[in-house]
C-alpha cells in the first residue's frame, strides 16, 4: 500500500520536473503586455457579433410562426441545459430525474393559469419557487449520499413523478392534458419568443455571476474535491443543497416557459427519455461551457427541424428504399443520434461543442485567435489523500 | 467441480449453524403471516416472483459495481436487446436455440459495450462513466425504436404450461418457477465462483486494487471484458426470462419494467453482496406487488414506483451500506 | 497556553488501530515538527485535529474550547488552516481564483447577491482579488496568478497551497510535508518563509516533515510517531538522537535518517 504510494508520489515528481517549462512560460507571459485587437480587428469581430445577432434576433421574424415555436423551444431547452450544467458541470452531480423538475414546472404553471385564474407572471414565480423547494427536499434526503447514489435516486424520483405525481387529474387535467394559454403581453409564437429570449439572457447573467462570486467557486472547489474545499471553510453539504436548489429553481422556470409554449402539457411528453436527452445536450454541449450548454441545447431542441431543413429525411427515405432497414423518422432520428453523440464525445471529445469553440469564443472577448487553444484537458479528478 | 461441490456442502453447513440464519428465517415468517392476515398472500408469491427478475437483474449490477465501481444503466437493455432478438431468431429457429442465440448476442453485445465504452473511459470519473452507460441504454431504446419500431410485439414463453402448480392459492406458471430456479442456480453458482476460483477472486482482487492485481500478472482489461460478458449475460437472461411472461414488449421494455426496482433491489442488498441482491430482489417485489393489490392505496397513481422510491431513500437514509453490506 | 491541543486521541479502522492515545500540543508561536516512518499515524493524526476523522476516544482542543464534534469547515472558521500530502488546490482553476476560493468566509455578500450581481459584491470581488495578489507577492508567486494550476511543477504547488492556506486567515497551519518535491535550496527557503509568517503574522504551525534538515533548522519542538503511538518528544536534537526513533527509522529506511 504504501510502497505504491510512495511510486505514484514519485511519478508525480518526475512529471513535475517535465512541467518546469511551464512555469518559465507563465513567468514570461506575465511580463508581456496584454494583447489588444487593431480597430480592424474589433470592426472584424462586430460583424461576426451583429452576424450572429440578426440571426437570433431578426431572422425569426421572417420564419413561418411553426418554426418560431421550435425556436422558443431551442431557448428554453437551453436554460434546461444551464440548469442541469449547474448540477453536472459545476457540482459534478448527476440528476437522471430532470424531465420530473421540468414537468412539475410545467404543470405548476400551466394549473395556476388554466384552474386557479392567476397571472402568468405569478404562476412561473410559483413555478420556480416550487422546483426550488422539491429540490430542497430531494436534495435534503440525497444529500447523505453523493455521486453514483445521488443519480440513483434522481432516476427513481423521476419515474416517480412520470408515473404517480403526473398521473393526479385534478393538478395535470387527466389524459387530455392541462391547458396553459400564451401570456396576454407575449400572445404570438413571435413576441413569445423573444420573451424566452430575454428569460434565456437572465439566466445567462445569473449563471455567470455565480461562476465569478463565492457561491461558483465554492461549487467548483467540492466538485474537484469535497475535501480540499471544506478546508476552505466551505460548508459541502450546504453548497451540494445549493446547486440542487439553483438547478431546481431554473429547471421550474424552463418547464413554466415550455407550458406555455406548447399551450397543452401532457404527462408523457414528460418521461425518463426526456431527462436523458437533457443529460446528452448539456454533455455534448460541453460541461462547465455556458455557450458551449446554450448552443448543445439548442441543437438537440431543433434536431428534428435541422434533418428535415438539410434534407437529411430523403436520405432516410432512399436508405430505407434499397436496404432492408426500416425508415427512420426525424422524431426517431434523435433518439439514434443523441445517445450516439454522447457517447462519441465522452469517450473522444470530453469538453463538448464548447471545447471546440474555444478559439472562437475567444477570440470574440477580444483574444489572440488560436486555432490550438482548446482550453486544457479536463483534470482528473483524484481523491487527495487526507 | 468437486471443490466447487465442497464448498457448496461447507456454505450449507455454516449457514445452518449460524443464528443469523434464523433469524431470517424468522422474519420471513413473520412477514408471510402479516401478508396472509392481510390477504395479500398472492401478492406475496408474484412479488416474490417478480422479485426474481429484480434480483436476476441486480446481481449483473454488483457484479460490475463489485468489479469497476460503475452503476451500469444499461444493465437491463442487455435485456431487452435480447428479447429482440429472441423474437427474431424464434421465427427461424427452435425456441430453445433461439434463446441461446439471443443470449449469445447480450454477450456480444456487453463485450462492446466493455471494448467499445468502458475501457475508453477506464481513468475517467465514475460519474462519466455512469452517463456513458445511461447513453448506451438510450442508444439501444433508440436502435430499438428505429430498427423494431415504436410498437407493441407479443412473445411466448418458453415453458407455456400455466396451471401445474399453486401456492397460497396463486397460480404459477412454468416459466415463472424457471425463472425462479435459474436465478437461485445462478446466485449459487456465483457465490462460488466468487468465493472458490482464481478468476472470481482476480476480480474482486482487481476491483480493490488494479496496480496491485497488474503486478502480480493478471491482465486487468481482460478481468473487465469477462465481467462486462458475463453482467450482460445475466442481464439476457433475465429478459428472455422475464418479458415473456407479461407477454409483450416495446423499446426499452426492461429499462422502464425492470432497472430501478433492480438497482433498488442492489442498494438493498449492499451493492456488493450477491446475496443481498437475491434478497433486496425479494423485498422490492413483494413491497410493490403488496402496494399495487392492497385495496386502501386504490386512488394513488403510479403506487408500484411509489414504493421502489421510497424504499430506496429509507435505505440510503437509514443503513447506506445495504442489508448485506459491510461498513465503508 | 496551547493553541491546539490533541488529548488521548486514538481512531480505529475496521481491526487497524492507525492512532493509539496521541497527546500533541502546539503553542503560540511555536513551530512543531510530527516525524515518523511512513504509516506512522502522522495524517491520521492531522485528519482528527481537522475533522475529518472523529477520534473514537479523546479530544481536540482549540483555543482552550473542545472542538471534537465541529466539522472540517467550521474549524477553518475558528483558524485552522491545512495543507495535503499530495496538493490541496483546485487544479482547474488559476492561482488567484484558488485564493479566492479560500477567502470564501471573508467575502460577506449572500450567494444570492452573488448571481443577481448586487454591486456591493463587484466591490467584495476586488478585495479579494487585491489580498490574494498581495499574498502571492508575500510568498514570490505574483507571475503565476492568472497561471492554471494544473501543469505547476510539484514544488511550486507546494507554495501555492500556503499561499492559498494563509487566505483563509489561520492561527495554526498544519502543514503536510510542505518540502516534498523540493530540492535543498527550495526547501531552505521554504524554512525562511515559514519564519517569517510567525513573525509577521504570529501563526504557530505543525508540520509532518520528512526532510530532517529543515526540522531542525525551524522546528520549536518535535514529535515522533510510530505505529500510530507517540515514540519520543522533545527538542529536535534530542528526538533525532533519541535511541528508539534511530531504531524506528533504521528498521523501515535507512536513507530517511541520512537526508
Amino acid at each position: 500500500m504504501s510502497s505504491l504510494h510512495d511510486a505514484e508520489v514519485a511519478a508525480e515528481r518526475q512529471a513535475a520536473q517535465v512541467d518546469e517549462e511551464v512555469l518559465a512560460k507563465a513567468k514570461a507571459e506575465a511580463h508581456q503586455p496584454a494583447f489588444t485587437p487593431s480597430p480592424g480587428g474589433w470592426a472584424a469581430r462586430g460583424l461576426v457579433v451583429f452576424v450572429l445577432a440578426a440571426i437570433v434576433l431578426w431572422w425569426p421574424l421572417h420564419r413561418p410562426m411553426s418554426d418560431v415555436r421550435l425556436f422558443a423551444d431551442a431557448a428554453i431547452f437551453a436554460i434546461i441545459g444551464l440548469s442541469l450544467n449547474v448540477l453536472l458541470g459545476y457540482t459534478g452531480q448527476i440528476s437522471l430525474g430532470h424531465q420530473a423538475f421540468v414537468g412539475i414546472g410545467s404543470f405548476t404553471s400551466a394549473y395556476l393559469v388554466t384552474v386557479q385564474k392567476l397571472p402568468f407572471v405569478v404562476a412561473i414565480a410559483f413555478a420556480m419557487a416550487i422546483g426550488g423547494l422539491q429540490a430542497l427536499i430531494l436534495g435534503g434526503v440525497a444529500l447523505r449520499v453523493r455521486g453514483l447514489y445521488f443519480a440513483l435516486i434522481t432516476l427513481s424520483y423521476g419515474t416517480l413523478a412520470s408515473d404517480s405525481l403526473f398521473g393526479i387529474a385534478a393538478f395535470t387535467g387527466g389524459g387530455q392534458g392541462q391547458p396553459a394559454p400564451l401570456p396576454s403581453f407575449a400572445d404570438t409564437p413571435y413576441r413569445y419568443y423573444y420573451f424566452c429570449l430575454v428569460v434565456l439572457a437572465a439566466v445567462i447573467w445569473v449563471d455567470y455571476r455565480m461562476i465569478k462570486t463565492k457561491g461558483g467557486r465554492a461549487l467548483l472547489a467540492l466538485r474537484e474535491n469535497p475535501r480540499v474545499a471544506a478546508t476552505f471553510g466551505i460548508n459541502v453539504r450546504a453548497y451540494t443543497l445549493y446547486a440542487f436548489i439553483v438547478a431546481g429553481v431554473l429547471a421550474g422556470l424552463g418547464g413554466a416557459l415550455l407550458a406555455h409554449r406548447r399551450e397543452i402539457v401532457q404527462a408523457q411528453d414528460y418521461d425518463f427519455r426526456l431527462a436523458l436527452i437533457f443529460v446528452i445536450m448539456t454533455v455534448v454541449g460541453g460541461l462547465r461551457s455556458r455557450v458551449g450548454v446554450v448552443i448543445g441545447s439548442a441543437f438537440f431542441a431543433l434536431l428534428p427541424y435541422i434533418i428535415e431543413k438539410v434534407h437529411l429525411e430523403t436520405v432516410f427515405r432512399i436508405l430505407s428504399d434499397h436496404t432492408p432497414l426500416p425508415f427512420l423518422s426525424k422524431e426517431v432520428a434523435a433518439l439514434v443520434l443523441g445517445p450516439l453523440l454522447l457517447l462519441l464525445t465522452l469517450t473522444l471529445n470530453p469538453g463538448g461543442i464548447g471545447q471546440q469553440i474555444r478559439p472562437l469564443t475567444r477570440w470574440l472577448g477580444g483574444r489572440r485567435f488560436d486555432f490550438h487553444d482548446r482550453g486544457e484537458k479536463e483534470v482528473q479528478i483524484s481523491d487527495v489523500r487526507a | 467441480m468437486l471443490t466447487l461441490a465442497e464448498g457448496a456442502r461447507t456454505r450449507v453447513a455454516e449457514a445452518m449453524t449460524s443464528p443469523r440464519t434464523y433469524v431470517y428465517a424468522g422474519v420471513v415468517g413473520a412477514i408471510t403471516a402479516v401478508f396472509v392476515a392481510l390477504g395479500l398472500k398472492q401478492a406475496l408469491v408474484l412479488g416474490a416472483i417478480g422479485g426474481s427478475a429484480y434480483g436476476l437483474l441486480a446481481l449483473g449490477l454488483v457484479l460490475v459495481y463489485k468489479s469497476s465501481g460503475v452503476f451500469n444503466f444499461a444493465q437491463a437493455e442487455f435485456g431487452t436487446v435480447a428479447v429482440y432478438f429472441l423474437y427474431i431468431f424464434k421465427g427461424v429457429l427452435p425456441y430453445p436455440l433461439a434463446l441461446l442465440g439471443a443470449l449469445v448476442v447480450a454477450i456480444v453485445m456487453g463485450l462492446l459495450v466493455e471494448r467499445l465504452i468502458v475501457r475508453p473511459l477506464f481513468d475517467a470519473p465514475r460519474v462519466t462513466l455512469l452517463v456513458a452507460t445511461a447513453g448506451v441504454a438510450l442508444a439501444a431504446i433508440g436502435l430499438e425504436f428505429w430498427l423494431g419500431e415504436p410498437k407493441l410485439r407479443s412473445i411466448t414463453p418458453l415453458f407455456s404450461r400455466g396451471d401445474r402448480l399453486a401456492i397460497l392459492g396463486q397460480r404459477i406458471s412454468d416459466q415463472q418457477i424457471f425463472l425462479v430456479v435459474t436465478l437461485l442456480a445462478l446466485g449459487v453458482l456465483l457465490a462460488l465462483f466468487f468465493s472458490r476460483t482464481n478468476l472470481g477472486l482476480a476480480i474482486l482482487g482487481a476491483s480493490q486494487e488494479p496496480v496491485a492485481t497488474e503486478l502480480v500478472g493478471i491482465s486487468v482489461r481482460r478481468l473487465s471484458s469477462f465481467t462486462w460478458g458475463l453482467a450482460a449475460l445475466l442481464g439476457g437472461i433475465a429478459g428472455v426470462l422475464f418479458v415473456p411472461i407479461s407477454g409483450t414488449f416495446g423499446p426499452g421494455a426492461m429499462t422502464s419494467a425492470v432497472l430501478i426496482p433492480a438497482f433498488t433491489a442492489a442498494v438493498l442488498g449492499g451493492m456488493s453482496s450477491l446475496p443481498g441482491a437475491f434478497l433486496g430482489g425479494a423485498i422490492v417485489g413483494v413491497a410493490q406487488a403488496a402496494a399495487i393489490s392492497y385495496d386502501g392505496f386504490k386512488s394513488v397513481p403510479g403506487k408500484g414506483s411509489v414504493v421502489v422510491f421510497l424504499l430506496l431513500v429509507v435505505v440510503l437514509a437509514v443503513r447506506p451500506q445495504g442489508l448485506l453490506g459491510s461498513k465503508a | 497556553m496551547s493553541v491546539l491541543e490533541t488529548r488521548g486521541c486514538s481512531i480505529r479502522f475496521g481491526g487497524v488501530q492507525a492512532a493509539r492515545d496521541v497527546s500533541i500540543r502546539i503553542g503560540e508561536w511555536e513551530i512543531v515538527g510530527i516525524i515518523g516512518p511512513n504509516g506512522a499515524g502522522k495524517t491520521t493524526t492531522f485528519n482528527m485535529i481537522t475533522g475529518f476523522y472523529t477520534p473514537n476516544e479523546g479530544q481536540v482542543f482549540f483555543k482552550g474550547v473542545d472542538i471534537t464534534p465541529l466539522p472540517v469547515h467550521e474549524r477553518t472558521a475558528l483558524g485552522m488552516g491545512r495543507t495535503f500530502q499530495n496538493v490541496g488546490l483546485v487544479k482547474g482553476s488559476t492561482v488567484r481564483e484558488n485564493l479566492k476560493t479560500a477567502q470564501h468566509l471573508r467575502a460577506g455578500y449572500g450567494v444570492v447577491a452573488g448571481m443577481v450581481g448586487l454591486p456591493q459584491t463587484f466591490r467584495t470581488e476586488t478585495e479579494l482579488a487585491e489580498r490574494s495578489d498581495l499574498l502571492l507577492d508575500i510568498l514570490g508567486l505574483g507571475d503565476l496568478a492568472d497561471t492554471r494550476v494544473a501543469g505547476l511543477p510539484y514544488g511550486v504547488l507546494k507554495r501555492v497551497e500556503v499561499a492559498t492556506v494563509l487566505a483563509t486567515d489561520p492561527d495554526v497551519l498544519l502543514l503536510d510535508e510542505p518540502s516534498s518535491g523540493m530540492g535543498p535550496e527550495e526547501a531552505h527557503r521554504l524554512g525562511d518563509t515559514l519564519l517569517d509568517l510567525r513573525r509577521e503574522f504570529g501563526i504557530s504551525i505543525a508540520m509532518i516533515e520528512h526532510h530532517v534538515p529543515l526540522v531542525v533548522r525551524v522546528c520549536d519542538y518535535v514529535y515522533c510517531l510510530n505505529f500510530g503511538e507517540l515514540l519520543a518528544e522533545g527538542k529536535p536534537e534530542e528526538v533525532r538522537n533519541h535511541p528508539e526513533v534511530v531504531r524506528a527509522y533504521l528498521g523501515e529506511d535507512p536513507e530517511d535518517v541520512v537526508a
